[in-house]
């Protein structure tokens, strides 16, 4: 473990300099985004406003405020832009270099995107949670912040994350086969923001809508963390979608590795 | 003058065949865009239904309203986007890669000869659904086009559209002193998103800034309640007009410092 | 025509500081330095000559192009060409200049040759009987038939060029500046955009200034040189002379039949009680070839000398090129600081 760790950190490291490097562009990008938030929680507040209810379809204001900063908070966490790189790097040759070297290629992304999570993780996770937190403590005057609910948390993001990762290497790679990246990308990102329940919480569609997208793999990148964080699941519900989540990385880690082989197949083919 | 315009609009049609053409070379890709924006923009509206199914108005606003004001706030974006998308290029390479050098040995405007290379076809499909949620709007909202309406609106797109173009103007000419800033244009271009709700719904700090700092509510609240309610033409649509063209001259102000500090690349 | 006077240019340097608590301190408090890329340069061209601006790669040739096509503006000094300041009234003075950087395209990627031109054409408000006239022209002088109809991106390097000429020479300018015109080119090609400039430059009295690091360029084109170094005149004159300024470097190329203890055979130094700086054995194997100063060593005597050592199957004396010159110019700098 010590020497896989060590033989990997150079990935890592590099992809936190980059970061670095960027980080103005990337506090710059942040802004522009978190603004969305902002906007989403001023309708709410209206909605609220102009309702008779106290609730939203089962979501008090306290939870939809919390439902938009946890959601964005999660879907920067587990991001991945491994689609692009793969694609970018077999068109271009360069993923030979990653080929020839005694390390697995997924690994070397994903130590590489670690490394820039890290930055993250200090510019977004500790803000964001400390906001909500603080925001939740003064509306409802109780500490609402609960520690088994946040490891929970912690535990599921982290496999979301893994669950983007392996889904974007195989996108990536069918992709790069459709030679159609651009169009493909905005489809990818439009129908993922919907079924993954960070647009519209999977809870305001019709029963059977939801009971499909709930074991669809895109509610375990999303919505599933953030259930588990706002404490809307209860213990066999956390656990059952946590074995999901399992699951959908599990294929998808098994998908990666068939198209990876298709893939060198291919490319050495190609190459003569 | 004449004779001037006309010399930069046959110019002008040779980037748009060109683009055009091009979209045609890359359909598929397109049209997946194309899609995927609509499904995008569909997505948000039923996000609205939603949001209507539990209460009657948004503070006064009904659902179709609401549609207009949306689909109103998307013509200008879209307009901006068709024609001036090359402003971005100016702030994430043109200007730190030193390829701003060509537009200085020419013996036109440089700003203008930024902006007429590119005709982003992308941007069709926002026109489009813009016109579409317009169009679906018609008969369920209580807008009196008359004549005068008609001409007002048309009047007030291109302004509306001056001030996105300004304000990417204004950022991507900080480029010229910091080499980069298509993420400081990214930042205050994604204030746009305000102007799709009522600009009521705000705090007074917001509802200020997106007024009078980065005035995106002209581009869209301001004029659309004009049309929806007939109230206060001098400053949903007067408004627009003097605010853009102030913005604008402050951009083409920002933009000549810019060129005359500008350093090339290299030695 | 070209009137360039006591032209300096400074630039800001952000410096910048190692480590996360640097980078932090210099987005609040940018740490600057000057520096000064050309300083002090005049120089005079004359309508209808062709000047060969040369000097080493960061001299600051770029930059004095840059600020007399008005892209830069001189720090203190100034420029007049035909009359005019180019900082002044920009887009006027244009009209009567052509550019081009060898490096990059000034063309548009995506569009055929063709539609570029009709776009310069507007730009530049060329009549159009006058542009047909002028397309005939330099389609015969570039020969740009073959590639017309091709979107720029598809050029091959030396099309690329020849396009990127006729481009700037649409608008017949009465002044052509060519940075590096022949960068990156086969003989060939050099060859044939040489031959153009040249013909251009005689049929219509186009005055040129060519920055280049081919020695051949200079030769074939220019009458005239200026040289600089670190930002300074260093050189205004011929090619004669310049090369008598800073010794007339050849190059003597042969081919020994035997390799055994040729190096030994061979001191130059010693021979002709000459330094490190004016004789300079290379050899791969059997193939030697001695850069050497031909004002201090007769060519003759070096022949003699060389042949009167070793037996050799092929042997051959040739111009060194202009980066010995320059290699040369730095050794000078040197001495003189020492």
């Amino acid at each position: 473990m010590r020497k896989f760790l060590r033989m990997y950190k150079p990935f890592t490291r590099a992809g936190m300099l980059d970061a670095m490097t960027y980080r103005f562009n990337f506090i710059c990008f942040l802004l522009g985004e978190v603004l969305s938030c902002f906007i989403m929680y001023f309708v709410w507040v209206a909605v609220f406003n102009s309702s008779n209810s106290d609730t939203f379809m089962g979501f008090s204001m306290v939870d939809m405020t919390v439902f938009l900063f946890i959601t964005f908070l999660t879907s920067y966490l587990t991001y991945s832009d491994g689609a692009y790189a793969v694609g970018e790097e077999i068109r271009d040759g360069s993923i030979a270099m990653r080929m020839i070297k005694p390390v697995s290629f997924d690994m070397t992304f994903l130590f590489q995107e670690i490394g820039n999570k890290i930055m993250v993780i200090i510019l977004v996770f500790v803000p964001i949670i400390a906001g909500v937190e603080i925001y939740r403590y003064i509306a409802t005057g109780a500490v609402m912040f609960n520690v088994v609910n946040f490891l929970l948390f912690l535990v599921s993001v982290i496999i979301a994350y893994l669950i983007s990762f392996y889904f974007n290497v195989c996108y990536g790679f069918m992709a790069f086969f459709l030679k159609n990246l651009w169009g493909s990308n905005i489809l990818k990102e439009v129908v993922i923001s919907f079924l993954s329940g960070a647009k519209i919480p999977l809870a305001f569609m019709p029963p059977l809508m939801q009971s499909i997208l709930t074991f669809l793999p895109f509610a375990s990148l999303s919505y599933t963390p953030v259930m588990i964080y706002m404490g809307m699941y209860d213990t066999t519900a956390i656990l059952w979608s946590l074995a999901l989540q399992i699951f959908w990385l599990f294929a998808f880690w098994g998908g990666s590795k068939l198209i990876w082989n298709a893939a060198t197949k291919r490319l050495c083919v190609q190459g003569g | 003058m004449f004779a001037n315009l006309r010399r930069m609009m046959k110019m002008h049609r040779i980037f748009i065949a060109q683009d055009l053409k091009r979209m045609m070379e890359y359909k598929i890709d397109f049209l997946t865009g194309a899609f995927s924006f609509l499904l995008g923009q569909a997505i948000n509206i039923i996000f609205l239904a939603i949001i209507f199914s539990q209460i009657p108005t948004l503070i006064g606003w009904t659902f179709e309203e609401i549609v207009f004001i949306y689909g109103f706030s998307l013509l200008p974006k879209a307009l901006d986007h068709l024609f001036c998308d090359n402003l971005w290029r100016v702030g994430y390479f043109i200007v730190d890669k030193g390829d701003f050098d060509k537009y200085l040995t020419r013996p036109i405007n440089p700003l203008f000869s930024v902006i007429v290379e590119l005709f982003q076809v992308d941007a069709l499909g926002e026109l489009i659904v813009g016109l579409l949620l317009i169009g679906s709007t018609i008969g369920q909202v209580s807008i009196h086009w008359s004549v005068l309406n008609v001409i007002l609106f048309l009047i007030v797109l291109p302004f509306a559209t001056l001030i996105y173009t300004g304000v990417k103007t204004i950022t991507a000419a900080i480029a010229f002193w910091t080499k980069r800033s298509g993420h400081i244009t990214h930042m205050f271009y994604m204030v746009n998103d305000f102007a799709k709700y009522p600009t009521n719904i705000y705090n007074s700090f917001i509802k200020t800034v997106i007024t009078y700092i980065i005035p995106f509510a002209f581009t869209a609240f301001y004029p659309a309640s004009y049309f929806l309610t007939g109230e206060n033409p001098w400053f949903n649509i007067g408004g627009t007009v003097v605010i853009s063209v102030v913005l604008f001259t402050v951009a083409v102000f920002v933009w000549n410092k810019g060129v005359s500090a500008y350093e090339s690349a290299g030695s | 025509m070209i009137y360039a006077e006591n032209l300096k240019k400074e630039f800001k340097k952000t410096i910048k500081q190692p480590g996360l608590a640097g980078s932090f301190k210099s987005l609040f408090n940018p740490k600057t330095e000057k520096i000064t890329a050309v300083d002090d340069i005049s120089f005079h061209v004359a309508k209808g000559e062709v000047m060969g601006f040369i000097g080493p790669n960061g001299a600051g040739k770029s930059t004095v192009i840059k600020m007399l096509t008005g892209i830069l503006t001189p720090t203190s000094g100034q420029c007049t060409i035909n009359g005019q300041i180019p900082q002044k009234n920009r887009k006027q003075y244009v009209k009567e200049i052509g550019v081009v950087f060898g490096q990059r395209t000034q063309l548009w990627w995506d569009l055929p040759l063709t539609e570029t031109y009709s776009v310069l054409k507007e730009i530049y408000e060329v009549p159009e009987d006058r542009f047909k006239k002028r397309m005939d022209f330099l389609n015969e002088v570039l020969d740009l038939q073959p590639f017309i109809k091709s979107p720029v991106r598809t050029l091959s390097l030396g099309q690329r060029m020849r396009a990127d000429i006729a481009a700037s020479l649409l608008h017949s300018p009465k002044v052509l500046f060519l940075d590096e015109p022949t960068i990156g080119l086969d003989v060939v090609v050099k060859d044939n955009i040489r031959k153009a400039i040249a013909k251009i430059n005689a049929e219509e009295q186009t005055t040129v200034i060519l920055t280049t690091h081919d020695l051949s360029d200079i030769e074939l084109l220019c009458k005239r040189i200026v040289m600089i170094d670190k930002g300074r005149n260093v050189f205004d004159g011929n090619l004669h002379d310049l090369k008598a300024k800073f010794g007339q470097m050849r190059e003597l190329c042969f081919e020994a039949k035997s390799v055994d203890g040729l190096l030994q055979k061979l001191d130059y130094k010693a021979h002709f009680r000459v330094t490190d700086d004016d004789v300079v054995v290379n050899n791969n194997g059997c193939s030697v070839n001695v850069r050497f100063n031909s004002d201090l060593i007769p060519v003759a005597d070096m022949l003699g000398y060389t042949l009167s050592q070793v037996s050799v199957n092929d042997i051959n004396v040739k111009d060194a090129d202009i980066e010995e010159i320059i290699r040369r110019l730095y050794k000078q700098e040197v001495d003189v600081n020492a």
